[in-house]
């Protein structure tokens, strides 16, 4: 073993045994390129990206007005919208076991799935990207992913890291294959980001169990505070450093500044106290009431782990202004009141929609005009700080509404059927995931100019961030639970002709 | 953006005293002479310095009718400050201080700083309750006191900031475990967590401005 791997054993304990069988480029290259443990190599190419002209029209224009003065300013995200992929997503990603072993798996699965699935047509050329990959992420793993990952380790959120490995191989997926694909269109990306989901989840069937990065001893207001508080203070070092004040496109601090995380945090603690009252009902009853009373709650837990969430072929032509979005919550909220919330929802989705028609409309026009339009055509950097902007406030909106149903659940201590919220949530992530679509589709006409590794990571990116805004839903909808188990007890209690004994 | 601490903050007080009215006037310096009735919490963020320390204060605002009480208690945990509201042309809710005094001290941590805050000063015409009512209340229970107007923002901003010093001389103090998340203050992200990330990744890290 290298003497890096040796380093490594000696301050993470933990993480060795996911590294048992490095690829045989590794070790060679981790002595040689020492600095590469510091960087991930698409940050590095964003940062060196010469064109970095911001445009003047702003991406989000009908949230302008409304919006806190600090954040119109990402409508004119320059190329540092890119430092996010090594911000957010990594520090995501390192602070669960970002190590070779799950990622170098990860890669032959949907490789080898894409290849016999898409027809690639050269497997040659792709394996040797996925080794220069792996070369380059391998260092990362060691160097810069180590120390966060012991840090987890301490919180003894090891769930936590198996779910965020996955993700890593999932970005790292899409990134590799990406490559070769995207000339070869969206689709089939898209397919391939699908697929790779399908493949994650054959590979680990805990995932699709959990389906989340739920852990009870570090919960995921903590997980997305830390990564938030990282991307601050790579701003911070950014400032300083570049001695130019960047607004970079942050999907944690946005999610904040939605109140997504006050809100995660205020559900986390309802979800928290109904779980202990549960817990001390349960120890004072017995016998045949203590039975009954498991028996029902279990069928509460049974609807909560059946839902299947994989999304049905979703048509993007569809759903142009978000209306029909309104309508699918409107039917799943199914009469539950809680207008304020789920209207807020809906108009983020709206306001997403009108900034996709208004980032895809005159791009078209200047194509027509040959250049000698009066609009400049969005650059891909607003098209994707709009995509992660909108992924971020829905995601958030969506939080706020759970939080708002766990609330009115309590309060009215009405009936809230587990399968209206599962449905709930099913329309929630596909949402997100249609609104992922449509934003790498504007992408896609965006950076039409642009070469691959410039418009790649920028689509990896949004799918990311999509993919880790269905996770935080579905997460949220579980935490759901135990305020329908303590409901469904105090309504049993108030009512002892509701017990069939 | 990055901050030194992060405060968190609830507001308790009977339905109507001006809760959500005080918070708006904080965040926004605005009045709304309307609002809809807060249903379980809502909240609102400002940045603000202490002594040269930029501290982020994440408000809670809770719902104040009587029917709402078993959900918000779930809130007071983990609130490093609170501000205790009652309305000076009201003397009921001046009456209820004590219960909810009993709740807030039941259901957070015992070094809670909390303010007691007579709002709606602008309305000395229809006045119920003496501000001496309201200091001598304080005194007994070891509050700080303000007579505060969201109307006019009078004394809104120190309410808020003083409250906040508060908590910050309790850090100084030590009286605060400031690692301990239970008590309502999360240390910002320059902190410690920063030294032992960049330690451990040597070279050619983007961090510690011109140290390469």
């Amino acid at each position: 073993m290298s003497d890096s791997e040796m380093s490594h054993t000696a301050d993470g304990s933990e993480e060795v045994h996911v590294v048992p069988d490095p690829p045989p480029a590794e070790t060679p290259d981790n002595s040689s390129t020492p600095d590469n443990s510091t960087d991930v190599a698409p940050t590095r190419k964003a940062r060196r990206r010469p064109e970095s002209k911001p445009t003047a029209e702003p991406a989000v224009t009908p949230k302008e007005d409304k919006d806190p003065p600090k954040t119109s300013s990402d409508s004119t995200v320059s190329e540092g919208g890119w430092g996010y992929w090594g911000s957010w997503g990594k520090s995501l990603l390192s602070t669960a076991t970002a190590t070779v072993a799950t990622v170098g798996q990860g890669l032959s699965q949907v490789i080898e799935k894409a290849e016999t699935t898409l027809g690639i047509p050269s497997p040659t050329e792709l394996s040797a990207q996925v080794e220069e990959e792996q070369r380059q992420q391998e260092p990362t793993g060691e160097g810069g992913g180590s120390p966060e990952g012991d840090r987890v380790g301490q919180d003894g959120s090891s769930a936590v890291g198996g779910a965020m490995g996955m993700l890593s191989s999932l970005t790292s997926v899409v990134q590799t294959t990406g490559k070769t694909v995207i000339t070869g269109g969206l689709d089939a990306l898209e397919f391939i980001g699908k697929k790779t989901m399908d493949v994650i989840a054959e590979g680990d069937p805990g995932f699709k169990k959990t389906k989340g990065l739920m852990n009870r001893n570090s919960t995921l207001s903590q997980v997305l505070r830390e990564a938030k508080e990282r991307e601050e203070l790579q701003d911070a070092e950014k400032e300083s450093s570049d001695g130019e004040k960047k607004v970079v496109a942050h999907y944690g601090m946005l999610f904040d500044e939605f109140q997504g995380l006050s809100h995660l945090e205020a559900l986390e603690l309802l979800s928290r106290e109904s779980e202990s009252k549960v817990k001390s009902v349960l120890t004072t009853l017995s016998g045949d009431e203590l039975l009954q009373l498991r028996e029902e709650l279990e069928a509460i837990k049974d609807s909560f782990s059946m839902v299947e969430f994989d999304e049905e072929e979703v048509d993007e032509r569809k759903d142009e202004d978000g209306g029909e979005f309104e309508k699918e919550l409107t039917e799943a909220l199914g009469g539950l009141e809680i207008s304020a919330a789920a209207g807020k929802l809906s108009t983020a989705c709206k306001e997403a929609c009108s900034s996709i028609r208004d980032m895809s409309t005159p791009a078209e026009e200047e194509e027509e005009e040959d250049g000698s339009g009066m609009k400049k055509a969005h650059s891909v950097e607003d098209v994707h700080a709009a995509a992660i902007r909108s992924l971020a406030e829905l995601t958030a909106r969506s939080i706020e509404l759970f939080h708002k149903l766990a609330e009115m659940i309590l309060f009215s201590n009405g009936s809230a059927d587990a399968s209206v919220l599962s449905q709930l949530t099913v329309v929630l992530c596909k949402e997100v995931s249609l609104l992922s679509k449509k934003f790498t589709s504007c992408l896609t006409a965006a950076g039409s100019q642009d070469k691959g590794d410039v418009l790649n990571p920028l689509i990896t990116g949004v799918f990311l961030e999509a993919s880790n805004s269905a996770s935080y839903i579905q997460d949220a909808f579980q935490l759901l639970m135990p305020i329908l188990e303590i409901s469904h007890i105090q309504r049993s209690a108030a009512s002892p002709e509701n017990r069939r004994r | 953006m990055a901050y030194a601490y992060l405060f968190k903050y609830i507001i308790i007080g009977d339905t109507g005293v001006g809760k959500s009215c005080l918070l708006l006037q904080f965040t926004d310096k605005r009045f709304q002479p309307v609002h809809d009735l807060t249903i379980g919490v809502e909240f609102g963020a400002r940045m603000i310095t202490i002594d040269g320390k930029q501290i982020k204060l994440q408000i809670w605002d809770t719902a104040g009718q009587e029917s709402f009480r078993s959900i918000t208690r779930s809130y007071y945990r983990g609130a490093a400050g609170a501000l205790l509201v009652y309305d000076i042309t009201r003397r009921d809710t001046f009456n209820h201080l004590t219960t909810w005094l009993e709740d807030a001290r039941q259901h957070s941590n015992s070094n809670m700083v909390i303010m007691l805050i007579g709002n709606k000063s602008d309305l000395e015409s229809r006045r119920e309750v003496k501000k001496e009512e309201g200091e001598a209340f304080a005194r007994e229970h070891g509050l700080i006191f303000m007579e505060t107007s969201a109307k006019t923002a009078s004394n809104v901003e120190e309410a808020f900031i003083n409250t906040a010093k508060e908590i910050y001389e309790k850090i100084q103090e030590g009286v605060f475990d400031i690692n301990n998340e239970a008590n309502g203050i999360k240390i910002g992200p320059q902190h410690p967590t920063t030294n032992s990330t960049l330690s451990s990744s040597q070279g050619g890290h983007q961090a510690g401005g011109g140290c390469c």
